[in-house]
Formats: structure tokens, C-alpha cells, sequence
């Protein structure tokens, strides 16, 4: 951690490695361009595919772009979903558990990162061994312990149990270890306390580092499924995903509503994702990740 | 520099959300009220939907909400809901209806005694007797269907008139033959499903009268007359492709839709998804094997919660929901046969021509391993890989071999 | 960059003493405590203690509910032990991880390396390369099973105009993995790229400029100087992904659920299988052990061979 501060984050890497000068900018830029299609081909069929019957998409499945136009996938899920209780719903759900996920992840890095404490070898192999533990296998007693903490079909219970995450608290604390430990030493001579301090010097030099992870996450539990589905039982409690699920049938597809309701989901987030690229896509370059 | 107080700040207003919805639990005056959960997404819910909201309109006593979500997410928490005690009043644990044994392993389910022949009652002798059997434990019924389906071959009368066949096969022979007939230039004759799906291929095994499994539970499916029926359809799979390999059971649907397949054996669901889809179909028996005619039903047990504080509500719902009246509704609005068997003569089911079509099929209708323990396992984990091995070329008799080995395993059976 | 901020900030609060330590009921607490106490409290109740109750359940053919569970020690393990299924999935799983793991790896190396730069074009390229990261996966496994559909989807419509035959990718027994696992670093690529993007931009100028004039090349630049200033930004990667991989679910349920003839059947996938499908939640707990155990084996392997303490 000897590297000068202003060193980080702020120089340009060399220019070309071996790969680009070995292979020319332009077959580069060719492979990538191949990428950038197969990276986005799948979004333009599946918003495409929407706005299509269902003799369309099967009679004409080489063609990308409707040959005619329906609304019924859009109509249909206006019509029988609460949509916007569902929407406000995902937004309690993922927003507020981003919100406290970052306060407790943050408050946990610190201490991992800069207090002394027993234990904290112990908690820090804790914190790696949850990251491992698939959601499928505490599935059910989990469900059990929300019943009997009267939990289920709460906000709460969608929220709490997900507030915390092993990776947010792995990252952060790499973040929080690579600022230099010298902006705390001043701050405690001038007789700032471990608060004042995480508060004060290491949240605000750590934002690219949070806003990674706000967005990350934020992702994550607006997409998530699985979860509030096991956590509600009542349609006013179901999320956005959650409530899409009901347009999938044992038997039956329609296409149209299923592929609408992936837009609609999807939406959000891409508008999200267009506002914050800044930054996760460049912020990330930052969070001290080094 | 104000990220803490903000986050402190969000934090706390979340925390009063949280706890300001927590607690709405009215007091229990008023009507009772009654849960229900159930896995009927896609496009049959509204007919579900509806049949609810006509009980709470004509009930003004007992109000039942229905909770719709995903099969795997019943499958889920269902089984802790129930064995704590707090689970939904009522419930369809699994389209399979062999899923009621294991409910009743853990003794989460509620004998229901209110039968009888009177119009509150459930109405058992009236009701589709291959469901009642399976639904039935040492001689206490615990589940009364839902719906009940039969499976009927569909088939394009444009592909058929191309091919100039002008009625859909009769016999097994015919069907073949028009199968491979069917079949030209990417296109298929049938279209077989081999997973997520209603199973599709015991109903060809059964034409030949063979089986997988004996009453028993012991397997069958490596007798001759098994190994002979299947080695003939797995040919017409891997040498005369007349069905496509590995499909779900909506990957069949679509090539069916697409007038990529000629015939599918389907369920009454299809119907409406065809009609869409634009195409020319009619819905024919599935053709007579050497015993008769024979096809598949499938039925979703609805079970009543052994928690639940209302069970006389609960079984006047079921009684409700099977009645007369409620299930011819059911039936028009989803094509669905209805669960009761009285209603043949009832004037509106006759006329029309889907609901009637599968009703009709319903007394040879069988169920697929109906009391075989661990059904699902047997499904999953051998007949699933078995129909995908001999699609795939493998020696019929040497795959059957060990299915049926595997089988026997997993049911018990020291025959 | 920061201490003219900082000190005002710090000193205004002089006044109020030192705040190493909080006192309740004269007791006086470790500042640490405060700062960990909600992560630790969410983490032990609903993570460790489910994990540690379903190590219990696997000890007995378990039952929910059920008063009278069946002990049957480890049993459970042997059986899995013997199970062709479990070896199945296992070999599944450790395809599944390590190529997608690696080709997420090199690929995303190159593409940082390549939009390294932070001109506009690069920008927008690096976006779009993200965005399949923000997309549910149960999304993606439906649109691109649709897609990889050799009679009514995109690619095989496209083979079709073509004149060539349609590929059965999730049909055929030898495709269907490979197919799961290129949807899968198609998603998560983006991700991979950024990641490692923030390693290669920390890396100091002057590291370079020193191995530059000592004569480097770019391929010794990459191999000497890169690749070993952001080993704990691989690390990093390579754990998180191979944490993920390992775990993989939804993906393959969507697409393919297990098949065709179990040739994509991941140790979650049969653990769902078993525990919400066959109710065998005794078995399903003993699968869920072994993959922990599983992972754990192979993060402190990770962890070792990167030597993770140097980054302290």
C-alpha cells in the first residue's frame, strides 16, 4: 500500500498489449463488432417478439422484426396484473434492501478492514464461507424461521433476511483497505472517534465502490424470483418478476405476454442501467479493486 | 460528505415501512375467510378465477382467496408450510396426483368426510373415478380433483388434405402410417414431447396394450410386449423422423402451432393456444389400440390443510366447486372435461364440440403410474431418460433392461 | 485528494472526545462489535444456522414435519457415494465451472485490454457488453432457448434460409452443455470485463515506464508487469465466479432442466430435484454438504495459490 493515492485510478494503461498490436486494430474491432451483435440480438428478438403473434414468431422464425403487430402481450398484463402495486413492490423490495445492505455491508468491511478485534480472522472465513452457500439448500428452514418470526408475506421479511452480503462486505472491505490509513491517523489525532471516521473519510472516499455495489445488487433483487416468491403469499406482496411468473402456464405459452413481460421488467433496470453506466461501467474502475 | 445521515435516514424510513404493513391482521369477525394455493398460471387461470369469484359472490359467509404461483414455488414451501401448521386452508400441492402420498407421509392433509348426495356435499360417487381412486388412502378420500384432462390427437386438416388423407387415423396401423405419410421436408408427422410435459408416450405403449408399470408397482416395461411396441415407435422416430427428438412439452406445442407438425396428442389446453395461432385442427379420439380405445388423463388433486380452523367451510367450498352448476361453468369457460361424470347430457357440454370431445374420452381415460411410490422419481429420473435414450437410438430391450431395474429399485418392488 | 476535506470535518467534532468505545449499562463495548453487530446477526440466523440445520437433516431420511425422523447417520453420504447421478452432476458441474470460469477469464482480459482506453466508442462498447448482466436470468434462459430452437428459432431459421441443416443445441446430448455454458459467459462477460477493467486502470503508470525502458516488450509488459500487479483483481474474479458457477442454477433449469438424458444436470439442479421434486430432503441436504464442502475446498485452494494475505 506504499503507492501514492493519486496514482490509482488515474493513469492510462499501456497503450496496446501484445494482443491488439499482434492482431491490428481492425480484426479487433471486427471480433468485437461480432460481439456487440450477439451481445444484442437477443434483446432486439426479445422485444421484437412481444409486439408479435404467435403464427408470426413460428412461421416466420428467421426474421428478427414482426411481419404484424399485436399489443395483446402488453394489453394482457395490463389488464391482469396490479401492476403498479407490483412495481411499487419491487421497488420497496430491491431499494430498501439496497439501502440497508450498504449500511450494514459498509459498517462490517470497516471493522474487517480497520478495527482490531477477536475474532475478526474468524468472521472474515465467515463472511467467504457464506458467499458459498446456494440459496436452494436454506431454503426451507429459512421459510420456517420466518413463520415463526411472523414474517412472511412482510416487507420485512423480503427485506432483512437479504440486507447483508458476503460479496458487498468482500468487496467493500477490499476498497476500504487500499485507503491510506494515514487520512484516519489525522482524523483521530484532531480527535474523531471509529464513527466519525467511517463516516466521514471512508463512505465519501468509497462511493464508486458503493454505487457498484448499489447498482449490483439493486440488479440482482429486481430480478430475483426465487425469493419473493417464497417469502409472499399474497398477490399485493408479489414483485414485478414474481408476478410476471403468472403468464407462464403448466401447459400452455403464450409467447407474446411472456416475451412482454420481460420488456416490461427489463425496462426499468436498462433505463437504470443507462443513467448509472457512469458509474459501474467506468465507476468500477475505481473502487480500489487493485 | 452527508452519506451517513442519508443512509441512516433511508434506513429508518424503510424500518417504518416495514412495520407500519406488518401489522394489519383484522380481527376474525365478518366472513370466513379461506386460502387457497394454487398453480394454475398461464391461460387456464382466468376459468379458475372466475369459478372463485362466483363462490364469493353466491357465499357470503366464506370468502376464498386464491393465490396463484408457480408449481415449483407449491412444490417448495408447501410441504414446511403445511407440516408447521400454517400453511393455506386450501391447496393444489402438484399437477401430479400421486403427490398426495407424500403429503400424507407427513400427515398434512384432512380427510374429507363431508360426502353424501345431497347438493352441499361433495358428491363422490359422482365424480371421475380414477381421480377418487387416486386421491383415496386406506379408505379415507383426501383430495378431490381440481380438473381433469384427457388427451385427444389434434391434427392439421391443411397438412392432411396436402397429403390427401381425409380423416384422422383409426387404428394404431393407420396412425403410423399416416405419420410417416406426414411426414416430408423438415416437417413432422406428430409431435412428441419427451419431458415437461404431460407424458405423451405411455399412451402409445398402452395402444399396444403394454405398460410400465403393474399394479404392483414391479416393472413392466421390459416385457416383450413393451420392448416390440416401443422398438417400433422408436423407429419411426430415429429412422422415419417422424417426431422430433428431446422437445418439451411447449416445443411441441409450437411446432403444432407453426403447421410443423401434422398431429400432436394434447390435452383440451392446446385448443385455444392453436386457435391463435392460425391454425386449420380438429380434435379426433386417439386411435383404437388391441384393447380399445385408451388414452391418458391427468388430473391436480385440491386438498384441504390439516391446520386449517375452518374445515366445514373448506369442504363446502370442495363440495361448491365440484358441484353441478360450477362445473359445467368451468367446463365452457376451459375446455376442460368436467370432474363430475353426470353431466354427458347436459345440453350446453354437448354442444360444444371440444368440451365434449374429451369428456367422451374420459371413462377409458388411465392415469400415468397412479399409486406407484416415488412417481415423480420413476418420471423424472427413468422414464424421462429412457424415452430420450431410445430416441436416440439406443437398443430398446438393452435400455428397458435397466429402466426396469431402475424402476423396481425406486418402488419397492421384490416381484 | 482528500485531507483539506477531511480535517475541518474531523475536527469539528473534537469536542466531543474520543469515540473508540461505546458504553452500555457501564459495560464498555469494542467499537468493532457496533460495526459488525448487523451483518453477523442477519448472517448467523438466516445463513448459518439454516446451513448448520440442514447438515442435521442430512444425518436422517428427514422428513418435514414428520414427529419420528429416521436416523440414518451417514447414510445419506453413502448412498451418494454410489449414486451414478451424483458423479453425473458432479463431472457437470466442474465442466460447467471451469470452462465457463476461464473462458470468462481470457475473453474478459482481452476485451478490457482491448476497450481499455476511455474514449466514447470504448464506452459505449463496454455498456453493451454489460447489459445482458442487468437481464433475469430465468429471461435470458428463455430467450435464448427460444432462439437455439432448431425448428421454430432465430438460429436454426437462419440455417434454414441458408440451406443448412438446423442445430439440435439443447436437444442433442453432446451440445446441450456447451450451449448452457456459452449462454452463460454471454451473460456474465460483461461483468468479468469490469472487473478486471478496474484492476488493469489501477495499475501505475510508472510500472510500466520502468519495464519499458528495461527494454520490455508488450507481451512481457502483459505477462510481467500486468498480469502480476492485478492478481488480486483475479483472484477476486476467479473466486466470485467460481463461487457462481459452481452454484449454478437457474440457467439450466430454464434452459435445459438437467437434460437431455442429464447431460447438463449441475449438483443444484439435483439437489432441487431431490429435495422439492422426490421430497428427499435428508438426500438433497447430504448433496447441498458435499457442494459446500465442494467450494470451500476449492475458494481456499483459490485463496492459497493466489496468495490472498499479501493483499493486506
Amino acid at each position: 500500500m506504499s503507492t501514492d493515492l493519486r496514482a490509482i485510478g488515474r493513469v492510462r494503461p499501456p497503450r496496446g498489449g501484445s494482443i491488439r498490436r499482434g492482431l491490428g486494430k481492425t480484426t479487433v474491432w471486427m471480433i468485437i463488432s461480432i460481439g456487440i451483435v450477439i451481445a444484442l440480438v437477443p434483446f432486439v428478438w426479445m422485444v421484437s417478439g412481444s409486439f408479435r403473434s404467435e403464427a408470426d414468431l413460428f412461421g416466420n422464425p428467421a426474421s428478427l422484426f414482426p411481419t404484424s403487430w399485436t399489443l395483446h402481450g402488453y394489453t394482457a398484463i395490463w389488464q391482469q396484473l396490479p401492476f403498479l402495486r407490483l412495481l411499487l413492490n419491487t421497488l420497496i423490495f430491491a431499494g430498501g434492501t439496497t439501502v440497508l445492505l450498504l449500511l450494514f455491508d459498509s459498517m462490517c468491511a470497516y471493522a474487517l478492514a480497520r478495527l482490531k478485534f477477536r475474532g475478526s480472522k474468524l468472521l472474515f472465513w465467515l463472511v467467504i464461507a457464506t458467499l458459498m452457500v446456494p440459496i436452494q439448500v436454506t431454503l426451507i428452514p429459512v421459510f420456517i424461521e420466518l413463520f415463526h418470526f411472523g414474517w412472511l408475506d412482510t416487507y420485512q421479511g423480503l427485506i432483512i433476511p437479504r440486507a447483508t452480503s458476503a460479496f458487498g462486505i468482500f468487496l467493500l472491505r477490499q476498497s476500504f483497505i487500499s485507503i491510506p490509513r494515514e487520512l484516519d491517523e489525522a482524523a483521530r489525532i484532531d480527535g474523531a472517534g471509529h464513527l466519525r471516521i467511517y463516516a466521514r473519510i471512508i463512505l465519501p472516499l468509497s462511493k464508486p465502490a458503493l454505487a457498484t455495489l448499489a447498482v449490483l445488487h439493486f440488479m440482482t433483487l429486481w430480478n430475483d424470483l426465487l425469493w419473493p416468491l417464497i417469502v409472499t403469499s399474497s398477490p399485493d406482496m408479489r414483485t414485478l418478476p414474481a408476478g410476471l411468473t403468472l403468464f407462464g402456464g403448466q401447459h400452455v405459452t403464450d409467447h407474446a405476454v411472456l416475451l412482454a413481460g420481460a420488456t416490461i421488467s427489463l425496462l426499468p433496470l436498462a433505463l437504470a442501467f443507462f443513467l448509472a453506466q457512469r458509474f459501474f461501467v467506468q465507476g468500477v474502475a475505481t473502487t480500489g479493486l487493485k | 460528505m452527508r452519506k451517513i445521515p442519508v443512509l441512516v435516514a433511508g434506513g429508518l424510513v424503510a424500518a417504518i415501512a416495514l412495520t407500519g404493513c406488518s401489522s394489519a391482521t383484522p380481527a376474525s369477525s365478518g366472513p370466513v375467510k379461506l386460502s387457497m394455493w394454487t398453480g394454475f398460471t398461464g391461460g387456464d387461470r382466468p376459468a379458475y378465477e372466475a369459478l372463485i369469484s362466483d363462490f364469493n359472490a353466491s357465499h357470503k359467509n366464506i370468502q376464498v382467496t386464491m393465490d396463484v404461483q408457480p408449481w415449483d414455488t407449491i412444490a417448495q414451501k408447501l410441504p414446511a408450510a403445511w407440516a408447521t401448521g400454517q400453511g393455506p386452508d386450501l391447496a393444489t400441492p402438484n399437477f401430479d396426483p400421486n403427490v398426495i402420498s407424500k403429503y400424507l407421509e407427513t400427515n398434512s392433509l384432512l380427510p374429507l368426510e363431508a360426502t353424501g348426495n345431497g347438493a352441499t356435499d361433495i358428491n363422490l360417487d359422482k365424480l371421475a373415478p380414477s381421480a377418487i381412486k387416486a386421491f383415496t388412502a386406506k379408505g379415507k378420500l383426501y383430495a378431490v380433483p381440481a380438473n381433469i384432462a384427457t388427451l385427444q390427437l389434434y391434427y392439421n386438416k391443411k397438412t392432411f388434405a396436402a397429403a390427401s388423407i381425409t380423416d384422422a387415423p383409426k387404428t394404431v396401423t393407420e396412425f403410423q402410417e399416416d405419420a410417416k405419410k406426414l411426414t416430408s421436408g423438415g416437417n413432422y408427422g406428430l409431435a412428441l414431447a419427451d419431458h415437461e410435459t404431460i407424458q405423451m408416450w405411455p399412451v402409445l405403449q398402452w395402444l399396444d396394450g403394454a405398460d410400465i408399470v403393474d399394479t404392483k408397482g414391479c416393472a413392466v416395461i421390459d416385457s416383450a410386449k413393451s420392448v416390440s411396441s416401443l422398438t417400433t415407435w422408436a423407429n419411426l422416430v430415429t429412422k422415419d423422423k417422424v417426431a422430433p427428438v428431446g422437445k418439451t412439452g411447449a416445443e411441441a406445442d409450437s411446432l403444432f402451432s407453426a403447421g410443423k407438425a401434422a398431429m400432436e396428442i394434447n390435452g383440451p389446453w392446446a385448443a385455444a393456444g392453436f386457435k391463435s395461432a392460425g391454425v386449420d385442427f380438429g380434435v379426433a379420439a386417439i386411435p383404437a389400440g388391441v384393447n380399445g380405445t385408451v388414452t391418458l388423463a391427468s388430473t391436480v388433486p385440491l386438498a384441504i390443510g390439516k391446520s386449517t380452523k375452518h374445515p366445514k367451510e373448506a369442504q363446502e367450498f370442495l363440495a361448491w366447486y365440484t358441484g353441478k352448476s360450477a362445473q359445467t361453468k368451468f367446463a365452457l369457460a376451459s375446455g376442460f372435461p368436467p370432474v363430475r361424470t353426470d353431466l354427458g347430457a347436459d345440453a350446453q357440454l354437448s354442444g360444444n364440440a371440444i368440451v365434449s370431445s374429451f369428456a367422451a374420452a374420459l371413462p377409458t381415460a388411465r392415469l400415468y403410474l397412479p399409486g406407484v411410490t416415488g412417481a415423480t422419481q420413476v418420471d423424472s429420473e427413468v422414464y424421462v431418460p429412457f424415452i430420450g435414450q431410445i430416441t436416440r437410438g439406443e437398443d430398446v430391450a438393452k435400455a428397458a433392461t435397466e429402466a426396469a431395474k431402475k424402476i423396481d429399485a425406486i418402488t419397492g418392488c421384490r416381484g | 485528494m482528500t485531507s483539506t476535506e477531511v480535517t475541518p470535518a474531523a475536527r469539528a467534532s473534537r469536542s466531543r472526545g474520543r469515540g473508540d468505545g461505546f458504553r452500555l449499562l457501564g459495560i464498555r463495548l469494542q467499537p468493532a462489535w457496533f460495526f459488525i453487530a448487523p451483518s453477523v446477526l442477519i448472517i448467523l440466523v438466516f445463513i448459518v444456522y439454516p446451513i448448520t440445520q440442514s447438515l442435521w437433516y442430512s444425518l436422517f431420511n428427514w422428513q418435514i414435519g414428520a414427529t419420528n425422523q429416521e436416523w440414518v447417520g451417514v447414510g445419506n453420504y453413502v448412498k451418494l457415494f454410489h449414486d451414478e447421478l451424483f458423479w453425473n452432476a458432479l463431472r457437470v458441474t466442474a465442466t460447467f465451472a471451469v470452462v465457463s470460469v476461464a473462458s470468462q477469464l481470457v475473453v474478459g482480459y482481452l476485451l478490457a485490454t482491448a476497450l481499455a482506453e476511455d474514449t466514447w466508442i470504448n464506452r459505449v462498447t463496454r455498456s453493451i457488453f454489460f447489459f445482458p448482466t442487468i437481464v433475469a436470468l430465468t429471461t435470458i434462459g428463455l430467450v435464448w432457448r427460444f432462439l437455439l430452437d432448431p425448428d421454430i428459432g432465430l438460429v436454426g431459421g437462419i440455417l434454414h434460409t441458408i440451406g443448412a441443416e438446423p442445430i439440435d443445441f439443447l436437444q442433442n446430448t453432446s451440445l446441450a452443455l456447451p450451449s448452457v455454458i456459452f449462454v452463460s459467459v454471454w451473460k456474465n462477460l460483461g461483468f468479468t470485463m469490469v472487473l478486471l477493467l478496474a484492476g488493469l486502470k489501477a495499475v501505475p503508470a510508472y510500472l510500466y515506464e520502468a519495464a519499458r525502458i528495461d527494454g520490455a516488450n508488450a507481451r512481457q509488459l502483459t505477462w510481467h508487469v500486468t498480469i502480476p500487479t492485478i492478481r488480486p483483481t483475479i483472484l477476486f474474479t476467479t473466486l466470485i465466479l467460481t463461487i457462481n458457477s459452481l452454484q449454478v442454477f437457474d440457467l439450466v433449469y430454464v434452459m435445459t432442466g438437467g437434460g437431455p438424458l442429464f447431460s447438463t444436470d449441475t449438483l443444484v439442479t439435483q439437489l432441487f430435484r431431490e429435495g422439492f421434486q422426490n421430497f428427499h430432503i435428508g438426500y438433497a441436504s447430504a448433496i447441498a454438504w458435499v457442494l459446500f464442502a465442494l467450494i470451500m475446498i476449492i475458494a481456499a485452494f483459490q485463496l492459497r495459490l493466489f496468495r490472498y494475505n499479501d493483499v493486506d
